[in-house]
């Protein structure tokens, strides 16, 4: 009888395993699994390269994004301008750079925040139950019945516009998600035995909820975090280039687009919207892909 | 059954009451009240203390704040939904006036996503593993990419300024109003509202689908000899289609914020234009409102869709 090639496989590792020539597997297992994705990879290397140049922006060009420069208005691309000018002379390129620190601020630093709050309540609340939790899942309810951007309209009216403003108002809309994540993992893991072992120690709830359960719900919610990340640079591109999100005096990317709305700057002149554009794209795709990869890698369920 | 909807239904009122308190809420605490709003700014130094209290008193702004936001409540429930600031038209003319067109867009988007998205769907979960499978999900990926807007405006530019097929913008030409007419003006917009629906009707219907071939009763039609459309199409898809329609339902607010944007884009007469135009001109009154119906259009979606699946589902109502 033949043996199959899995057998004949097995026994392979099993000669190498026996001389000793197998190296121990280094790293956690879903950060190898993770760099062997190869579009999360693509995915890391463009989030990477744009979030780096958006940092170093003052190396990558000599321009000041908001100089002003009567001379050369509406320049196509050249060496010089490499994304051309706009009506005011402001070089495109630079204000792409200096826009995407804005804009990965706005959407990264309300995931975080967003994170850090909902997280923060739903594992503890969850951990809990009881009355705490059911005002707690209520608000959250309360918010969440909202279309996400009806809800920024609204307080961005009741607000005013600013750069502080809309990065509250996108944790305020953002936080429901993390929480309800972060309490349904919570009430499956706390019925586990380890948690009761901890409680039979007489271990504080604060310890056991943050330090020995919320490290195991951190797949998941580190998923949702790329998502709402990339959710929000769409909303703040949406926004601002309805003129309604930061205000458009900082150049951020939906600003840059903001003079698209104008159907002549759209036939005429490509350079002042459609880089922009892709670069946002770019960006966002870039997001999805790590957040499809760590989703393959830490879930298991999920596979194929 | 009757026992399941009227549990739902408990649950979405106070829901609705919180909200709407939220909402009044956010009314008393943005500048000015009923009375600023009707004087004329120009004869506003003419006006004595006493003759502004004697008005706040008329309107009855004097009593307390529970009293008011009950006054306000009833009537909002009688369908009277106070005046826009600008014009002072009734909020609730404006949105019945708008409301038409943007169903007429949210409709179009939604059964376009739903049928293109579904295909593809199955197609790829029909083909796993092929390339096709791979270019569809890396063009399912790209769809919730893409800003809509940024989509839009590249479709404006190509098929109605270079190409010149369809129309950048607006609803209808005055006078003409046959569904001829209309079918130019609603394709780009509405291609372009579901396209991130499409994306992601698309990657749930491929693993739902996916979840379906691998059941046991699959085997059994093939075993039985049917024919291989027969078992994918009549037995495998309706399986599947459950958790899509649910899906669906749930994405009726994505629906209402995209159309918000697209609208504009588009220069499409509907509600979400005018929203984006009354937070611009800070006009408070119609702002709350359309965003207070929108709360009750989700909250009356998601209780359709969870009857719909307590229907399907015993499993749903009883649990």
């Amino acid at each position: 009888m033949s043996k199959s090639s899995l057998d004949r496989k097995f026994d392979r590792i099993r000669a190498l395993e026996e001389a000793g020539k197998l190296k121990p597997s280094s790293g956690s297992r879903a950060l190898r699994k993770m760099m062997s994705n190869r579009l999360a990879m693509v995915g890391v290397i463009i989030f990477l390269i744009i979030l780096l140049s958006a940092i170093f922006a003052p190396l990558l060009t000599a321009h000041d994004p908001m100089k002003v420069d009567l001379r050369s208005m509406l320049q196509t691309p050249s060496m010089d301008h490499i994304f051309g000018t706009d009506r005011t002379g402001r070089d495109v390129f630079a204000r792409v750079l200096y826009g995407g620190r804005v804009s990965i601020l706005v959407g990264l630093g309300s995931a975080l925040i967003a994170a850090f709050i909902g997280v923060g309540i739903g594992c503890y609340t969850g951990y809990k139950g009881g009355l705490v939790d059911t005002i707690a899942l209520r608000i959250s309810e309360i918010f969440m019945s909202f279309p996400q951007i009806i809800l920024v309209l609204l307080l961005v009216s009741i607000t005013g516009q600013s750069l502080m403003n809309l990065i509250v108002i996108f944790v305020f809309s953002g936080w429901g998600g993390m929480y309800r994540l972060s309490r349904a993992r919570m009430l499956s893991l706390r019925e586990e035995e380890y948690v009761q072992a901890l409680q039979s120690f007489g271990v504080s709830t604060f310890r056991i909820c943050y330090k020995h359960v919320l490290p195991n719900a951190l797949g998941p919610i580190m998923v949702n975090i790329t998502l709402t990340t990339a959710m929000f640079i769409l909303l703040e591109a949406g926004l601002s280039f309805l003129g309604l999100g930061v205000p458009l005096s900082i150049p951020t990317w939906g600003n840059i687009l903001n003079v698209a709305q104008d159907l002549r700057v759209l036939q005429n002149n490509w350079w002042l919207w459609l880089p922009v554009g892709a670069v946002i794209s770019l960006f966002v795709l870039s997001v999805n892909f790590i957040g499809d990869g760590l989703r393959d890698s830490t879930d298991p369920t999920m596979q194929g | 059954m009757l026992t399941f909807i009227l549990r739902r239904l408990l649950i979405t009122i106070p829901m609705l009451v919180a909200i709407s308190f939220l909402v009044y809420l956010g009314l008393e605490l943005t500048p000015g009240d009923a009375v600023s709003h009707m004087i004329n700014p120009e004869v506003a130094n003419s006006i004595s203390p006493e003759q502004l209290a004697e008005m706040r008193e008329a309107l009855g702004l004097n009593k307390s704040f529970f009293e008011r936001f009950s006054i306000w409540l009833f009537n909002v429930v009688q369908g009277n939904f106070g005046h826009s600031l600008s014009g002072g038209v009734a909020i609730s003319t404006i949105v019945l006036d708008r409301l038409p067109a943007t169903l007429e867009l949210s409709i179009f988007a939604l059964l376009f996503s739903t049928v293109i998205g579904c295909s593809l769907g199955v197609i790829s979960a029909l083909k796993r593993g092929s390339p096709t499978d791979s270019a569809l999900t890396v063009i399912g990926m790209l769809g919730v990419s893409i800003p809509e807007f940024f989509f839009g405006l590249v479709a404006i530019l190509i098929f109605a300024l270079n190409l010149g097929w369809l129309p950048a913008g607006g609803r209808l030409l005055p006078g003409y109003d046959s569904f001829f007419d209309r079918l130019p003006h609603i394709i780009l917009p509405g291609i372009v509202l579901s396209l991130m629906m499409t994306a992601g009707v698309m990657r749930y219907s491929r693993s739902a689908m996916l979840d379906s071939l691998s059941r046991e009763f699959i085997r059994t039609a093939r075993s039985k000899g049917l024919p291989e459309w027969r078992i994918n199409l009549i037995h495998g898809f309706r399986v599947a289609l459950t958790p899509v329609v649910v899906l669906i339902g749930f994405r009726l607010p994505t629906l209402i914020g995209g159309s918000v944007v697209i609208e504009s884009v588009f220069q499409w007469p509907g509600v979400g234009s005018e929203l984006i135009d009354a937070v611009r001109g800070s006009d408070y009154p119609l702002v709350m409102m359309i965003a207070l119906l929108s709360v009750f259009a989700v909250l009356l979606a998601s209780l359709i869709v969870d009857i719909l699946t307590a229907l399907i589902d015993p499993r749903v109502r009883l649990g």
